[in-house]
């Protein structure tokens, strides 16, 4: 029995290992500015960790193996004060340490960044449909009170006062468009219950709550074109409330937005 | 079958103490090390024992109560300093409007509840005179006469409650004009989750004011009053505190 | 004169229900804990078994159920979390094993407040009732997942099981709350008030400590949630907004509410919700450190750091529920400060894990079944925590929060760790609760599938998760790169499949041993501490009649002993 539990646990390390290692899935091709240094602590965090899990397990195993004789020492029989502040100062100097190089990462993607040209677009979650809205080119967003004005069916499903000038040149999507290698300032609404505007591929995730309007950004790296999932459950439809990202060159993006000015709903 | 053997002697003193054989044995009839109960039935139902261990279960009470109150007026504070999204301004936009407190009816209430607080103890007070005389059955004459203290701390617990009613009906009153208004509804919070906090309370109160129809031991009855006084004097204190909450920190 | 109020046991000669039903006898109450956990895990366990069934083959006609649809998905969902969070991991190792054993191991005759304990008892019984009658209303149980995250658990119009099944949720769990505070006051008294003479603080057991500390946790983060639940109540129906915000439209209706704040549940919620992580995992500790000692035949290496560790673990646990909530919109300084303190109490947590270590380095190791499982209980415990780490790095959980990444951390770390300890558990004390051993081959026997069972299931889930899989998806079609990882999906069904297989062993085992197991004697392990004194099963009257005086700790193993007499008994006369 003895021998098979540590077998066990030998297998169970090298399956996980091998799993790892081999990765049948693994994260997508990273293609926005905050993929590289997130990837980067991922695979800091990655290798740290995973050598402590080898390590524990196979301490584990090893403790296992170590049999006892008649005339021990019994000095550490109830425990060992010295050890026992050594492996807590070096597990809490490793804790640390790693706590540390993670929050650096954290707070340069939390702070706000400004370029010029950015560009604004409001996200909107509804129940099961993402709508992404681009101010259009007097750069303000119109007003809106979905309660009053929202009816998807005539092509106005957020809801944009039509009394407000502001509003009359918004362009609403269900397609996000991005041109490359611009900073996009992001402002994400829900319109019922709270959803996640996730993108994998650009490592990006962001709760959007109603009643509130949270600020992120966004720098799309490559051209492409990406899947945008929700990762909050959002009732019954939470599975396909899925939606596009197409990140194009700038000539084409202008492109878009032209056409989208002139007739809008096509994405 | 358990062993002493010498061999239990080697090596008694660990580096890091405890686990291991720990200090002298205490002398039978000590409880372990602080309070341990005293291990036969007859300590375990004594009157002291009994006592402290309703006080115990009453601080633990308390120290959830007190909990509960922390974190709705942590939700309170929260509420009145951020305020609600609006969609016109695009912006946090303050949206608390101030309730008009009746507050002729609060100070009556809270002149009720402290009157409450004060019959209360002198119950309590009458209830210890006469415990020495309990165990022989008689109540001597002179003691008779004492004010059925906690028939009227009960009712005065009513008159409060009934007094909260009414506060609730003239803020509703108050409310008919406007839309859902937070601060009316963290009002109703506090002072609801108060107010039932008091009426069980007073269910523990009525237990032992009705003691005698209930056919309660005398003993009982004292530790009942006893233990529901610390509650007692407690939510008293926790009302003030919400009143000077919602009188402060108004918006 | 009053005449002296009864010994608070029963009598020997009692009605079936005096006896069975309206007991106040810990032991008994400890045992109706013990089979209404299993009932909960019952359920449980098939509804994920159908969960992970439609994830993967979304058509499949099951017999007697039909297709599985998705609001049926979403119902599953919600109701295996509550179940197997609240009626099993904290309900069993707590409240079963606690209720039994905790006087018993004090040295106490009964709990501090006999009918208080029934009184748990009944309105936990009353609150599972209550939440499997959502089965059975109108559209079905809630969908809104264990966290019932507002506005869609404040608006019956926001899903299928939003209205009659979302409030039988709440009153359901508003009344274990009520419970759980019933029995955590118990706790708490008995502890400090019953102990034996002799029972120091320092010579309970680290089970005791565990109950203890869980109890206090218990106290302070189920109230909470009873305020939370009523809030979310009102704002359903009496028309008060805490949690709803104004000018919503849900299905093309607009909903009457303004001002409430979304947020706000989530933090109520996990202000309660992360110390009840530790409400589950400690007493699962505490079995464990106790279980290693004894079948190590070693005293627990460090006793004084492993209860320094459980306060630690109890304090910091009230700290950190923020980082459940880092991609939720919150201030982002205050994700740093959640950040911080949860790394913190990885540090209590691997010190406890060394202190396994050193338990069981140079002991005379007996491979029992319950030492299998608690061993098992390790190895998930360093597999299930290392992962915590990297989640509370904001950064990174940001990208795997509510992925599979975040469903396979906690299943390894919280249900697989904590069922492993409540298994070995069971092994452990089951003669002392009826009577009679467990099958040790098929005991071995369901070992080796679950723990193989445990990881193939749950380690790839990483995997989804790094690739970026959400979680609470009740199918693969909506989204196109999630459809890619069908295979792996498949894999897992089929290692969940194994896995719940292999627990009718368990059930087989149980059942036929609670019948035709071997009689047990009264210390087949050859344990320290108090309840092994007793006969087995335990005696109604327990510890009455014995007045133990305790003189000893509680892992008096003696080094170098080669006989079966290698221990001292707690309640051993002092030398």
């Amino acid at each position: 029995m003895a021998i098979a539990l540590r077998i066990a646990l030998v297998l169970i390390t090298l399956g996980c290992v091998f799993l790892f290692v081999s990765h049948p899935l693994w994260f997508p091709a990273g293609v926005s500015a905050q993929a590289r240094p997130l990837d980067h602590d991922f695979y800091v965090a990655f290798w740290v960790l995973g050598a402590l899990f080898i390590a524990g397990q196979l301490v584990l195993v090893w403790v296992l193996a170590k049999r006892s004789t008649n005339q021990r020492s019994t000095r550490n029989w109830y425990g060992n004060g010295r050890l026992e502040i050594g492996w807590t100062v070096i597990i809490a100097t490793i804790f640390l340490w790693f706590h540390l190089s993670g929050g650096q990462l954290w707070s340069r993607m939390m702070s706000p960044v400004k370029e010029a040209g950015q560009l604004h677009i409001e996200v909107t979650g509804a129940q099961f449909q993402w709508y992404f809205r681009y101010p259009g080119p007097d750069g303000v967003f119109g007003r809106t009170e979905p309660v009053k004005f929202a009816k998807p069916e005539e092509g106005n499903p957020l809801g944009i006062d039509p009394a407000d000038p502001a509003g009359r040149d918004d362009i609403v999507s269900t397609t996000m468009v991005l041109p490359v290698g611009r900073l996009v300032q992001l402002h994400l609404r829900a319109q019922d219950v709270v959803h996640s505007l996730f993108i994998p591929a650009m490592r990006f995730k962001q709760d959007t709550v109603p009643g509130m309007e949270i600020h992120s950004h966004l720098m799309p790296t490559q051209v492409g074109t990406f899947e945008i999932a929700c990762a909050e459950l959002c009732g019954l439809g939470h599975y396909r409330m899925r939606a596009l990202v197409r990140v194009v060159s700038e000539a084409e993006f202008e492109k878009w937005l032209n056409a989208q000015i002139s007739a809008p709903g096509q994405p | 079958m358990p062993i002493t053997s010498d061999r239990v002697e080697i090596e008694r003193k660990p580096k890091l103490g405890g686990g291991g054989p720990g200090k002298i044995p205490h002398r039978r009839g000590f409880g372990g090390g602080d309070d341990g109960d005293h291990g036969g039935p007859e300590d375990f139902r004594s009157r002291r024992q009994r006592m402290r261990r309703y006080r115990l279960v009453m601080g633990l009470c308390l120290f959830s109560v007190t909990v509960v109150f922390v974190v709705l007026t942590f939700l309170y504070v929260l509420r009145l300093g951020t305020g609600r999204y609006d969609e016109d301004t695009r912006r946090q936009i303050q949206d608390w409007i101030p309730l008009k407190l009746p507050y002729l009816q609060l100070w009556t209430n809270s002149l009720v509840l402290l009157l409450s607080s004060f019959t209360l103890e002198l119950a309590r007070r009458s209830l210890a005179r006469k415990e020495e005389f309990a165990d022989m059955g008689i109540v001597p004459p002179r003691m008779k006469r004492d004010l059925p203290w906690l028939v009227t701390t009960v009712a005065l617990g009513f008159l409060f409650l009934a007094g909260q009613v009414l506060v609730w009906q003239n803020l509703q009153h108050q409310g008919v004009f406007q839309a859902t208004n937070p601060s009316r509804n963290y009002f109703y919070l506090l002072t609801g989750t108060h107010a039932v906090h008091l009426a069980g309370g007073l269910l523990a109160l009525l237990y032992a004011a009705g003691g005698r129809l209930l056919a309660l031991r005398f003993e009982s009855q004292k530790i009942a009053v006893e233990v529901t006084g610390w509650y007692w004097h407690y939510l008293a204190f926790l009302w003030f505190c919400i009143f000077a909450l919602v009188h402060f920190a108004k918006g | 004169m009053q005449k002296a109020s009864p010994i608070p046991t029963a009598p020997h000669t009692q009605g079936f229900l005096r006896r069975y039903i309206f007991t106040t006898d810990h032991k008994m109450i400890g045992r109706q804990y013990f089979f209404l956990s299993l009932a909960a895990v019952l359920v449980g366990a098939w509804l994920s078994l159908l969960m992970r069934i439609h994830i993967v083959w979304p058509k499949a006609a099951l017999p007697f159920l039909g297709e599985i649809k998705p609001e049926n998905y979403l119902a599953y969902l919600t109701m295996h979390g509550t179940l197997m969070v609240f009626f099993v991991l904290s309900m069993v190792p707590q409240n079963g094993f606690g209720t039994f054993f905790l006087p018993l191991q004090l040295g106490a005759s009964e709990m501090a407040f006999p009918r208080l304990n029934m009184l748990g008892f009944s309105t936990a019984l009353l609150s599972f009732f209550v939440l499997l009658a959502a089965f059975f209303a109108p559209g079905g149980p809630s969908g809104a997942g264990w966290t019932q995250y507002p506005p869609l658990s404040a608006i019956a119009a926001a899903g299928p099981g939003q209205a009659l099944g979302t409030d039988l949720w709440l009153v359901s769990i508003g009344l274990f709350c009520l419970a759980s505070i019933m029995s955590a006051i118990n706790f708490v008294t008995t502890t400090l008030k019953r102990r034996a003479p002799g029972m120091t603080l320092m010579r309970m057991p680290l089970t005791c400590w565990a109950w203890f500390v869980t109890a206090v946790l218990i106290l302070l983060a189920f109230g909470v949630l009873v305020a939370a639940v009523i809030m979310l109540m009102l704002d359903r129906h009496a028309g008060t907004s805490f949690f709803v915000p104004g000018g919503l439209l849900v299905s093309g209706k607009a909903v009457e509410h303004s001002g409430g704040s979304p947020l706000l549940w989530q933090h109520l919620f996990w202000f309660f919700g992360h110390p009840e992580v530790y409400i589950a995992i400690l007493p699962a500790m505490g079995v464990t450190s106790h279980l290693l000692s004894t079948f190590a035949r070693k005293p627990v290496f460090g006793y004084k750091a492993m209860v320094g560790a459980t306060l630690a673990i109890g304090g910091l646990g009230f700290m950190v529920w923020g980082h459940h909530m880092f991609a939720s919109g919150m201030d982002p300084h205050a994700g740093f400060a959640f950040s911080s303190l949860t790394t913190a109490i990885a540090v209590p947590s691997a010190v406890k894990t060394f202190n396994w270590v050193g338990t069981l380095y140079g002991g005379r190791i007996r491979y029992t079944t319950p030492l299998l499982f608690s061993v098992g209980f390790v190895s998930l415990f360093i597999t299930g925590g290392l992962t915590g780490p990297l989640l509370a790095q904001p950064a990174l959980d940001v990208y795997l929060h509510d992925t599979y990444f975040v469903v396979a951390h906690f299943h390894l770390i919280m249900a697989m760790a904590g069922l492993f300890a409540v298994f070995a558990a069971t092994y452990f004390w089951f003669p002392k609760m009826f009577g009679r051993m467990l099958n040790e081959r098929l005991g071995r026997l369901h070992f080796w599938l679950t723990l193989f069972g445990a990881y193939a299931t749950f380690m790839p889930m990483h995997l989804l998760g790094i690739a970026g899989h959400p979680r609470r998806y009740s199918e693969l079609t909506g989204v196109q790169y999630v459809t890619a990882m069908l295979p792996l999906q498949r894999f897992i069904t089929l290692a969940a499949i194994v896995t719940l297989a292999a627990q009718l062993i368990f059930l087989i085992n149980l059942f036929w041993s609670l019948r035709k197991g071997a009689a047990a004697e009264a210390n087949p392990w050859r344990c320290t501490s108090l309840e092994w004194t007793l006969p087995s099963p335990a005696p109604k009257d327990g510890l009455t009649e014995r007045n133990p005086f305790v003189s000893h700790g509680p892992y008096e193993y003696l080094p170098g002993a080669e006989s079966d007499e290698d221990f001292v008994m707690q309640d051993a006369p002092a030398s």
